[in-house]
C-alpha cells in the first residue's frame, strides 16, 4: 500500500515536472487521473525555455551588430562593457538552447546522471547570464553626458596622434560625430555652445572666426554644404541646427543597455524556478 | 538717453516680438527723431527773424532750449551697439563680436552731395589704454592698425570702412529667414569684428585688417563719420558699453563621474545574488538529501529480506 501510495505520487510530481520542461508527455505515462488534470492546467507552451534561449540569441546579436553606429564612440572613452555583456549574452542564449533539449532528454529518461549534468551546466550558464546583466546595468550608469561631452571635445578633429591605436580611435570618434551631426540634425553634446565654451582638439587646427563650431553643425543642403556658411556662423535661426545630440545618442545606449539587462533578468528568473524544480525532481528520482 | 536707442533697448528686452515689427518700430522712431531735429533747426532760424511779441518769444526760447538739449542729448548718447540677438544667437562669441551698423546715427551730419564713409575703431577696455582719441591734431581720422596698437592695448585701431548704411531703407530683419536674401540681410545690417583670420600673415593683403580677437577681453567700439574728399572727422559716436568676448573652459576639467547607482541596477544585482545563493544551496541539500536517502534503501531491502523469510517459514512451519 506504502508503496503504491508512494509511486503514484511519484507519477504525479514527475508528470507535472515533465510539462513544466516543456515536453509533451507520452501517452503512456497518462495513467493517473490527477496527475493528468494537474498538467492539463499547467501545460506551458512547447519548448518554452529553448524560445527563451533564441530569444536571448537574437536580441544580442541584434545589439552587437551596432545599427547605430555608436560602437567607436563607446570604444573611445574605454566602456565598451555594455557590448560584452551582449555578447556573453549571445553564448548563453545558445548554451540555453542546447541545455533545454538535454534537460528534456534527462526528464523522459528519469536518468540520474543526465539530470545531474544539467544542473551542473545550467547553474554555470546561470552566472554567466548573471554576469551580462549586471554587467550591462552597472555600465550603463557611466553613459552620462559629460562622458560624451569630454570625448567630443578631446578627439574630434584631433591632429596630433600619439599612436595608432590614438589614431584610429580618433578617426572612430570623428567619423561617428559626423555621421551624427548630419542625420540627427543636431550640434554638440548639449547644443553647439558646447563648442563655444571649451577649448577643444577641433578648436587648435579651426579657428574660431572661421568655425565657431564645426560645418557639420549648419542646415546643410542636398550637396551636403552648408546653405548659408554667413548665417551659420553668426547663429541665424534657420541656418544652424540648435539642439544637442545627446538623445541620439543615449536613446539606443539606454535601450540596449536595458534590453540586455532586463531580458536576461526574465531569464533567469524563469530558470531559477525550473532549476530548483529540477533540483527536487532529482532528488526524488535519486534512489 | 536718446529716444530712439532707449526704444530699442526695451525692445530687445521684451523678446517676443518678430524681427519684422522690431525694425518698423525702430525707423519710425528714428523718423520722429529726425522731424524734432528739423523742428529745432527751424526754430534756431525763427529768433534772428522779425520783431515777435514777449510772450511768443519767450515759448520760442524754450522751445528753443528744449530742442537743443534734447538734440545734444540724442548725439551724445549714440552707442554702437551689439546685433539683436534675436539674429545673431552666437554673439559675442570667443574671437568675434557682431556689431549693428550705425543706423540713423549720422543723419544730421550728413549732406546731400558729398560722399562719406564710416570707420570702425576698436580699443580694449582697459586701465593701462593709453590714449582713446581717434583723430590727430588736424581733425583727420587716425590712420592705426592691429599690429601697431598691438590688438588695440596701446589705443584704437581702425578695424573697417564701409559705407552709410541706408537710413531711409533699412534691411528688413524678417528677411533673414529667406535662403536667397540673408546674406545680403546681415552684410547690410551687421558688420563682424574679427572675421579675418589670415590678413594679418598676408603680406599681400592692403585693405583694412580686421583680425581675430582676443579671448576673455573687454572691448570698446566707436564709429567715426569722414568726409571722403576732404578726408576729415564730420562726427562720431560714443564708446560703446564694453563689450566682452568668451571665455573658454579646458575640457580635462569635464566631471565624468557617475554619481550615484542606478535603481535598476541595484535591483538586479541584489535579486540575482540572492538567486545564485538559494540555487547553490538547493543543489547542496538536493546533493546531500540524495546521499542521505541512498543509506536508506541497504535498510529497507533487509526489512523486506526479513519478512519474506518470514512468510517464507511460516508456511514451512504450518506444512510441518
Amino acid at each position: 500500500m506504502q508503496h503504491e501510495a508512494r509511486n503514484k505520487g511519484e507519477l504525479c510530481w514527475q508528470v507535472s515536472w515533465e510539462g513544466m520542461a516543456g515536453i509533451d508527455p507520452q501517452g503512456s505515462r497518462r495513467t493517473a487521473l490527477a496527475a493528468e488534470e494537474h498538467l492539463s492546467s499547467q501545460l506551458l507552451p512547447y519548448s518554452d525555455r529553448k524560445m527563451c534561449g533564441i530569444a536571448l540569441t537574437a536580441e544580442c546579436i541584434f545589439f552587437v551588430s551596432d545599427p547605430h553606429g555608436l560602437y567607436p564612440l563607446l570604444e573611445a572613452t574605454e566602456n565598451n562593457d555594455i557590448y560584452a555583456a551582449a555578447w556573453i549574452g549571445i553564448f548563453v542564449g545558445f548554451a540555453l538552447l542546447a541545455l533545454s533539449i538535454l534537460g528534456i532528454v534527462g526528464v523522459m529518461k528519469s536518468s540520474k546522471t543526465l539530470l545531474l549534468v544539467y544542473i551542473i551546466l545550467m547553474l554555470i550558464t546561470y552566472a554567466f547570464e548573471m554576469a551580462s546583466c549586471i554587467t550591462a546595468a552597472t555600465h550603463r550608469d557611466f553613459l552620462t553626458p559629460n562622458l560624451f561631452l569630454k570625448q567630443m571635445l578631446e578627439r574630434y578633429m584631433k591632429s596630433d596622434t600619439d599612436n595608432n591605436n590614438d589614431k584610429q580611435m580618433t578617426e572612430g570618434v570623428t567619423k561617428t560625430w559626423d555621421n551624427l551631426m548630419l542625420q540627427n540634425q543636431c550640434c554638440g553634446v548639449h547644443g553647439p555652445l558646447d563648442w563655444q565654451e571649451y577649448t577643444s582638439a577641433f578648436r587648435m587646427t579651426h579657428n574660431d572666426a572661421d568655425y565657431p563650431w564645426p560645418h557639420n553643425c549648419c542646415v546643410m543642403n542636398t550637396r551636403s554644404e552648408p546653405i548659408n556658411l554667413d548665417g551659420c556662423k553668426l547663429g541665424v535661426p534657420g541656418f544652424y541646427n540648435s539642439n544637442g545630440c545627446y538623445d541620439a545618442i543615449s536613446g539606443p545606449l539606454n535601450r540596449q543597455a536595458w534590453g540586455v539587462a532586463w531580458f536576461g533578468f526574465a531569464i533567469l528568473c524563469w530558470t531559477f524556478c525550473v532549476l530548483l524544480g529540477t533540483m527536487f525532481y532529482w532528488s526524488r528520482i535519486a534512489y | 538717453m536718446a529716444p530712439s536707442s532707449l526704444a530699442l533697448n526695451t525692445f530687445r528686452g521684451g523678446a517676443s516680438t518678430s524681427l519684422g515689427s522690431l525694425f518698423q518700430h525702430l525707423t519710425t522712431l528714428l523718423q520722429s527723431q529726425k522731424a524734432l531735429q528739423t523742428t529745432c533747426n527751424k526754430s534756431q532760424k525763427t529768433p534772428s527773424q522779425g520783431v515777435q511779441e514777449s510772450s511768443g518769444m519767450l515759448s520760442h526760447w524754450v522751445v528753443l532750449v528744449l530742442c537743443c538739449l534734447g538734440q545734444l542729448c540724442a548725439d551724445q548718447s549714440m552707442k554702437p551697439q551689439l546685433a539683436a540677438p534675436e539674429l545673431a544667437t552666437n554673439n559675442p562669441t570667443l574671437t568675434t563680436v557682431a556689431l549693428e551698423k550705425p543706423f540713423c546715427m549720422f543723419d544730421s551730419s550728413l549732406h546731400p552731395n558729398k560722399s562719406y564713409a564710416i570707420y570702425l575703431y576698436v580699443m580694449k577696455s582697459s586701465a593701462s589704454t593709453i590714449s582713446s582719441v581717434v583723430t590727430d591734431s588736424s581733425s583727420k581720422p587716425l590712420d592705426s592698425t592691429f599690429q601697431q596698437t598691438h590688438g588695440g592695448h596701446l589705443g584704437p585701431y581702425k578695424a573697417a570702412s564701409f559705407d552709410v548704411p541706408n537710413c531711409v531703407s533699412p534691411p528688413r530683419l524678417a528677411d533673414a529667414g529667406d535662403i536667397n536674401k540673408v546674406s545680403d540681410v546681415l552684410k547690410q545690417y551687421l558688420f563682424r569684428v574679427g572675421d579675418d583670420g589670415t590678413c594679418l600673415y598676408d603680406p599681400n593683403f592692403l585693405d583694412v585688417c580686421n583680425p581675430p580677437l582676443a579671448p576673455d577681453t573687454t572691448y570698446r567700439f566707436k564709429y567715426v563719420l569722414v568726409d571722403n574728399t576732404e578726408g576729415i572727422v564730420k562726427d562720431q559716436t560714443l564708446w560703446s558699453d564694453p563689450i566682452k568676448t568668451r571665455k573658454a573652459k579646458l575640457p580635462m576639467k569635464i566631471d565624468i563621474w557617475p554619481g550615484r547607482r542606478s535603481g535598476s541596477m541595484i535591483v538586479i544585482t541584489s535579486i540575482l545574488s540572492v538567486s545564485v545563493f538559494l540555487l547553490l544551496a538547493g543543489l547542496l541539500a538536493s546533493v546531500f538529501s540524495a546521499l542521505v536517502e541512498s543509506e536508506d534503501p541497504s535498510a529497507e531491502t533487509k526489512g523486506m529480506s526479513e519478512t519474506t523469510q518470514q512468510s517464507e517459514l511460516r508456511p514451512q512451519l504450518s506444512s510441518e
